[in-house]
């Protein structure tokens, strides 16, 4: 490498980085992962008003039918189903048929680990068969590497999320702004010099992570610096959550190559009181809602490209426990937005709702999986980002057709 | 290679006028000064390894403390580890005055959850932290404090659910402190009784069939963690219907409102009395309070939960892969001696293919701004100006929110270099506010920096950093001789830079892969 003096800072950094920025035009299509984590109760969620079971099993915290009106009643969408009333914001989107919702979906793992489960959805893989990094990491490992760079793929917060393990390059981060190198004599550039050496004889664990980083200390630097103001009047809400969201939507519009998104929203584990319109959930659900819904306006004209998937790692019992909250479940409700999704409805039919003790001694009960997980995925991989080689991403899995996103027509 | 004689002082000058560094208030410099008296400075000489390979000295104190302060590598070599650890289990007899010093100044820590619902919520959770770290940076029992952020992810609480906050301190002081080194069913013990335990899993919540609000349903979120967690792990060969037994076995505890704020008691109505079966053993209806023990040992006494501990402890200490037959080995002398936690940690220090596993782990982000702090021999208080770069890099203590604890796998943690480097850079040219480093006597100490260059004035003679000089500084953070390349980018650095950069050449060693590593 020459010396230092020959570049001048932006024009170094940007030698550190890899890629061929010439390529970055061609990703043309994104996926934003949501991940509700701690097993959403998504049957208060998709609110299944015309159910008597429903409102038998959950005697304190059932949402209340459209039909008694008022803020604490659910949002009718359908004769069947509503939205809880602080899914308000997203009935437009709904409405529009972007919004396309599959139920009782879920995994064949029985032990009710939220670590289990979250790790075997991140993954993409069938319970105790580890195929090795998550399923986006290995859907962009059937990408063209010449297109990767760290910006391919980008987790908001300050760890990189199991599903995206293996990604050829992948960056966590709360905000652009940050990822900045802080030599405080101001000889950054030498300082990175010198880590790029240090980091060149490593050829474990560490090898990967120290070129993505200083990779991306030359690709964010364009896009530091000036203020960002969401379009069309977005208003994120003031959260890590609704911040998060504002900073994939930046990257996204900034036209960085970004294809995969990840970003989590915690406090799903409803044990204890997990309230009905109002609650510790119905906060929950606000963040989400406002979050996605500035999001979703903020894109504009973007939106045509951005597939925004919300999933969580099992769904909760159909029946209230002692402490009038849920205990861990088995199937939820999938939630996903774009153009590319055939929305406006909800896909497969309602379990029947049971209560049980021997039922949840084979593990726990709540709604019977309809849809393996991995069908809802490789649907939104296939049919929304254009992969060609799922079969590398889900390997032997038979996905059984949904109908949730649109076929390409080509 | 050379440089100037005037970079050479400034060097030393840097260490103590600082621009960046805001001086310490009066009663922390105080501190600082007794502290000073009380042993807790760099020695006059401190020795350092002399091999290409790391000493297996060096790496038995990296995993056994939080990194090595200056002059602890002489001390090991002098008693010998056998002595050593002997010293550190018998930790009582550490006489710690000088970390006291500065930890014991968090008055919130010593309060009963009543008391603490008195305090803001951020300044109950900053005490915590700062307290946590400051131990960790300070104390000489150095085990001990690596074994209490052991449990503390063991036993996790995050203590932003509920009110579990005003209660952690008490778990930290009752249940994680005082058994750290004791017997694990006594650890498990305290914190099933544990109010901060009851709030963050809901244990609180859980009530009987008999009870009016309650409809045959216990709260299973306690039951569940401990076995999958605690004890036996995911694997343990519990079944849903053992989760569920021991939730009703766990109903009835419960937190006194609003006089005697988190003291916890046990209210029979809200017990399920009936009998129970637990893996396969029958705990006799009308057990009452007692059912709790009953569980406790049907499940340390498993020999699951031995497997679970042992590997565990193993994966921390010694691999995040450990051989099964250390593991065995472990876990044999957690059956035999009931779960002595000073037995299994003397069983883990002293096999003989401990000293393979040198350099084999990546140092976790507390970990590593920690080891920079001891091997810096910093003056901190644990300002935010510090912890910030915790919370930066999602591992501030008491802050991870489900109940397995900040994971120990290395891969976790791969996201964070930027922030490592930047804090390495800044720490060492004494730009992090409120942390004071000596840069000049510890170079002197290690023999990086001739004594008579201390304190000179600059400008007239030259001088060099030569190569045995180097080599010192280096081996002082990692424990070995730099390779080839790493001398040779450090000698690049130095001649690269237009102005005086041996702090940030010892930055750039704390950034370095070998110092992630340990």
């Amino acid at each position: 490498m020459a010396s230092p003096e020959h570049y001048s800072r932006r024009a170094f950094l940007r030698k550190l980085a890899f890629a061929d920025e010439a390529h970055l035009g061609t990703i043309n299509k994104s996926l934003v992962c949501i991940f509700l984590r701690g097993g959403a109760d998504t049957l208060n969620m998709l609110v299944p008003y015309a159910n008597d079971d429903y409102y038998r099993l959950r005697p304190n915290i059932a949402i209340e039918s459209p039909s008694r009106g008022g803020s604490a009643a659910a949002i009718k969408l359908d004769d069947y189903y509503g939205f809880h009333p602080r899914m308000a914001p997203l009935l437009p989107i709904y409405r529009a048929g972007r919004l396309g919702m599959v139920q009782a979906v879920g995994t064949d793992n029985f032990t009710g680990s939220h670590f289990e489960a979250q790790d075997q959805v991140e993954h993409g893989e069938s319970c105790g068969h580890s195929l090795g990094g998550g399923w986006l990491g290995r859907h962009l490992s059937t990408r063209s590497l010449v297109q990767q760079t760290p910006l391919s793929a980008v987790a908001i917060g300050t760890a990189l999320p199991e599903s995206l393990r293996g990604a050829p390059s992948a960056s966590v981060l709360n905000s652009i702004e940050e990822i900045k190198l802080q030599a405080p004599a101001g000889q950054s550039i030498a300082i990175a010099m010198a880590l790029a050496k240090l980091y060149s004889a490593e050829v474990a664990l560490l090898a990967e992570p120290s070129k993505t980083t200083l990779d991306l200390l030359g690709r964010v630097e364009k896009l530091q610096g000036k203020a960002y103001r969401p379009a069309n009047g977005a208003e994120y809400p003031d959260n890590t959550f609704g911040k998060g969201l504002r900073e994939i939507a930046r990257l996204l519009k900034g036209g960085v190559g970004l294809e995969i998104a990840a970003l989590d929203l915690n406090g799903w584990d409803t044990h204890f009181f997990q309230g009905a319109e109002a609650g510790l959930q119905a906060d929950s659900i606000e963040q989400l809602a406002n979050g996605l819904s500035a999001f979703d306006k903020d894109l504009g004209s973007s939106r045509s490209t951005v597939t925004t998937l919300v999933i969580t790692e099992f769904g909760r019992r159909s029946y209230e426990n002692s402490s009038m909250g849920t205990d861990h479940g088995r199937g939820f409700t999938v939630f996903a937005i774009g153009d590319r999704i055939a929305g406006g409805q909800v896909y497969g039919s309602l379990p029947h709702l049971t209560r049980g003790q021997q039922m949840d001694l084979l593990g726990p009960s709540g709604l019977a999986v309809q849809f393996d997980y991995r069908s809802a995925l490789s649907e939104i991989l296939v049919r929304a980002l254009d992969n060609r080689r799922i079969e590398n991403v889900f390997p032997g899995f038979k996905g059984q057709e949904i109908g949730l996103v649109k076929r390409t027509v080509v | 290679m050379t440089v100037s004689r005037r970079n050479v002082l400034k060097f030393a000058a840097l260490a103590t006028a600082s621009a960046g560094a805001l001086p310490l208030s009066g009663c922390e410099g105080i501190t600082s000064s007794a502290s000073k008296l009380l042993g807790e400075g760099i020695p006059s000489k401190v020795g350092v390894a002399t091999g290409a390979a790391v000493d297996p000295d060096f790496h038995f104190l990296s995993r056994a403390t939080y990194g090595l302060w200056p002059g602890d590598l002489d001390y090991l070599k002098k008693m010998g580890r056998e002595t050593w650890l002997k010293e550190q289990l018998d930790f009582e007899k550490i006489d710690d005055r000088a970390c006291d010093l500065r930890a014991r100044r968090f008055e919130t820590l010593w309060l009963d959850p009543g008391t603490c619902f008195e305090y803001k919520k951020p300044v109950l959770r900053d005490e915590l932290v700062r307290h946590m770290l400051l131990r960790a940076v300070y104390s000489k029992r150095q085990l001990y404090e690596v074994m209490v952020g052991f449990w503390s992810d063991h036993l996790n609480i995050d203590v932003g659910k509920g009110d579990a906050i005003y209660a952690k301190a008490t778990d930290d002081r009752t249940v994680i402190r005082r058994h750290a080194l004791g017997r694990f069913r006594d650890l498990v013990a305290a914190s099933a009784k544990s109010a901060a335990m009851l709030i963050y899993l809901d244990g609180n919540e859980n009530r009987s069939a008999a009870h009016p609000t309650a409809k045959n349903i216990p709260n299973e979120n306690y039951a569940r963690e401990l076995l999958e967690l605690h004890t036996m792990g995911v694997d343990g060969g519990y079944t849903q219907r053992d989760v569920y037994e021991v939730a009703r076995c766990l109903t009835g505890w419960r937190i006194h409102t609003p006089w005697q704020r988190g003291k916890i008691y046990f209210e029979s109505a809200e017990h399920d009395d009936g009998a129970k079966v637990v893996l396969g053993k029958t705990i006799a209806a009308g057990g009452g309070e007692r059912d709790l023990d009953s569980v406790l040992d049907i499940v340390c006494k498993h020999e699951s939960t031995a497997r679970h501990i042992a590997t565990k402890l193993l994966q921390h200490f010694v691999s995040e892969d450990p051989p099964k037959s250390l593991v065995a080995s472990v876990a044999a002398v957690f059956e035999k001696t009931g779960g002595d936690i000073k037995e299994m940690l003397r069983a883990v220090f002293s096999d003989k293919q401990f000293d393979q596993f040198a350099a084999g782990k990546i140092k976790r982000p507390f970990h590593f701004i920690v080891s920079s702090l001891r091997s810096l021999a910093a003056d901190t208080y644990a300002h935010s100006s510090l912890t910030e770069y915790l919370n930066r890099m999602g591992h501030a203590p008491f802050q991870y929110p489900t109940p397995d604890g900040y994971p120990d796998q290395s891969s976790y943690w791969l996201s964070t270099l930027l922030w490592r480097w930047n804090f390495a850079l800044s720490v060492c040219d004494n730009q992090v506010p409120e942390v004071t480093i000596q840069l000049a006597e510890l170079a002197i100490a290690v023999g990086a920096l001739a004594d008579t260059e201390q304190g000179i004035d600059t400008g007239r003679n030259s001088a060099t950093v030569t190569r045995p000089q180097l080599d010192r500084m280096f081996s002082h953070f990692v424990g070995r001789q730099p390779t080839t390349l790493e001398r040779q980018v450090c000698f690049d650095f130095l001649a690269q830079s237009k102005k005086d950069s041996r702090p940030e050449l010892v930055g750039l060693i704390l950034s370095s892969p070998a110092f992630q590593r340990y």
